[in-house]
């Protein structure tokens, strides 16, 4: 365990390296919802509350993109060859890999912070159970990202393959879920024959994810909480946990 | 001024381009999936309130796109700074000038070499409805991207970090797109925030977004009239070409950018 704290502590070190980074990101997330999401309000009116619907999203967003950014300092390590040197360290190489796949989830955790405090604030506070499952969730969201984002950057020998591959996995996740339009909108896609991408979107951890927290901070009969949600997501966190794990583990001993 | 040496310049940056294929592939999924899924969903969440958005939100994201792969000189220009590169340009039988005219124009001209294809797509969805407006359309356009490059290399000379400038970079796109009529009409950023409205009112995206739709028949009538675009671009052109120009022109001497 302690040895695994260490990797975490690791990464977040590294984390911070990148406050500049980071706050810029924040930036960025603030704008799509006090800009885009403002915008869109006024054009769907009479449809869905625009500005509510997307603030939880929001939050999602925030926690996939930095979960993620494990992935691509593990890729800029495996390229320089620094693994070389984590795995000289005194620790068991599945104790590495644990401790890499929970700092990636937890710095997700961090980032998100804001994001999901600006949602209590503009939408309503939840009670304390509600908080508890709402971060529990989400804590199990980001393990799973950090997951894929680690089992692609260990797969994948260049930089580029990552910042592509990332790519399709960014927007796969996020157009084909209910971050950015609900999913009875996103059914329509079924009738202009896209119905893979609308099963995908029902499936997807991110759809789960906006959803449930949708469920205890908009009061809408719309969204209501089901435990399906959380093992959805706990299916994903689980089976990607265990795939980088054991990615990160067999293929850097390998190199 | 050498039509040749200027001419070396571009190409350089023209081949240049080519070695990012990582890049233009992603690039080009983000515009598959912006169109294919954002554009269409989003179609039918906003079919009260504006009338065929999905052509709409079609001719923005090219707009973006085009916005976006102009602002990639910048990082090539750190690129060169970072591995020695810049000595080997000054060390070229080519004037200041001519290398920094020659980089402007490479910029832009290879965004809009990029555009092409995904251009000839578009323009299947849409469709054109006046050849000569589209022409019109078209030249804005490729004022557009200059300007976008020159801006794109002013910002980069005059930042000492490249982490700096992508972080930069990443806020300014973060709200010269949001702030624009890329992605929706103005009359709503009006009626959300009449100061969103006021700053798209002075920004080339919306010039270039705008002037696009009216070229492909997507609007008929604009806010501003298409001479009024037309010299928004311009002026947005002359001025950060000019000053990317100087700039760069003036950073290059002394060693300054190391």
């Amino acid at each position: 365990m302690k040895a695994i704290l260490h990797v975490i502590e690791y990464d977040f070190r590294n984390f911070f390296r990148y406050r500049w980074f980071i706050a810029a990101l924040i930036a960025m997330n603030l704008a799509d919802l006090f800009i885009s999401a403002i915008v869109f309000t006024q054009m769907t009116r009479g449809v869905v509350d625009y500005f509510r619907f997307f603030a939880p999203g929001l939050a999602v967003v925030g926690l996939f993109a930095s979960a993620f950014m494990i992935g691509r300092e593990i890729n800029m390590e495996v390229r320089r060859e620094i693994h070389h040197y984590m795995l000289s360290l005194p620790m068991t190489r599945t104790e590495l890999a644990i401790g890499r796949v929970l700092a990636g989830g937890l710095r997700g955790m961090l980032y998100m912070t804001p994001l999901l405090i600006t949602n209590f604030i503009v939408l309503r506070f939840p009670t304390l159970p509600q908080l508890l499952l709402i971060l529990l969730t989400l804590l199990l969201l980001a393990i799973g990202i950090s997951g894929v984002s680690i089992s692609i950057a260990v797969s994948t020998t260049s930089f580029e393959k990552f910042v592509t591959a990332r790519g399709v996995v960014y927007y796969m996740f996020f157009f084909c879920s209910s971050v950015f339009y609900p999913l009875s909108i996103i059914q329509v896609l079924a009738t202009r024959g896209l119905w893979p991408l609308v099963t995908f979107a029902q499936v997807n951890p991110l759809t789960n994810g906006s959803d449930l927290i949708r469920s205890f901070l908009l009061d809408s009969p719309e969204y209501v909480f089901s435990p399906l949600m959380l093992l959805n997501i706990a299916i994903f966190s689980g089976l990607f946990a265990l795939l980088a794990t054991f990615a990160y583990s067999k293929i850097l001993q390998r190199q | 001024m050498g039509l040749k040496k200027l001419w070396f310049v571009i190409e350089r940056d023209l081949r240049m381009f080519v070695q990012y294929k990582f890049m233009l592939i992603m690039r080009g999924i983000w515009f598959v999936s912006q169109v294919a899924l954002f554009g269409l969903v989003v179609n039918k969440m906003v079919e009260k309130a504006v009338a065929n958005y999905f052509h709409y939100y079609v001719a923005g994201v090219t707009i973006i796109t085009l916005y976006s792969i102009s602002m990639f000189i910048g990082y090539d220009i750190f690129e060169e700074a970072e591995h020695g590169v810049f000595e080997y340009l000054l060390t070229l039988p080519v004037s200041r000038r001519e290398l920094v005219l020659g980089r402007s124009i490479g910029g832009g001209l290879r965004s809009f070499i990029y555009i092409g294809p995904l251009l000839v797509v578009v323009l299947f969805i849409l469709g054109v409805s006046n050849p000569l407006y589209l022409l019109v359309a078209l030249a804005s356009l490729f004022l557009f991207a200059f300007g976008v490059s020159g801006m794109s290399i002013t910002i980069a000379v005059a930042m000492k970090s490249g982490d700096k400038y992508d972080i930069l970079i990443g806020v300014l796109d973060a709200l010269i797109v949001r702030l624009s009529t890329t992605m929706y009409p103005t009359v709503y950023m009006q009626q959300a925030m009449p100061t969103y409205a006021t700053v798209a009112r002075f920004n080339p995206l919306t010039y270039a977004a705008d002037l696009f739709r009216w070229g492909t028949g997507v609007e008929k009538v604009l806010q501003f009239s298409p001479l009024v675009g037309v010299l928004g671009l311009f002026i947005f052109f002359f001025s950060f070409t000019f000053v990317g120009v100087v700039f760069y022109e003036k950073r290059l001497e002394g060693g300054s950018w190391q």
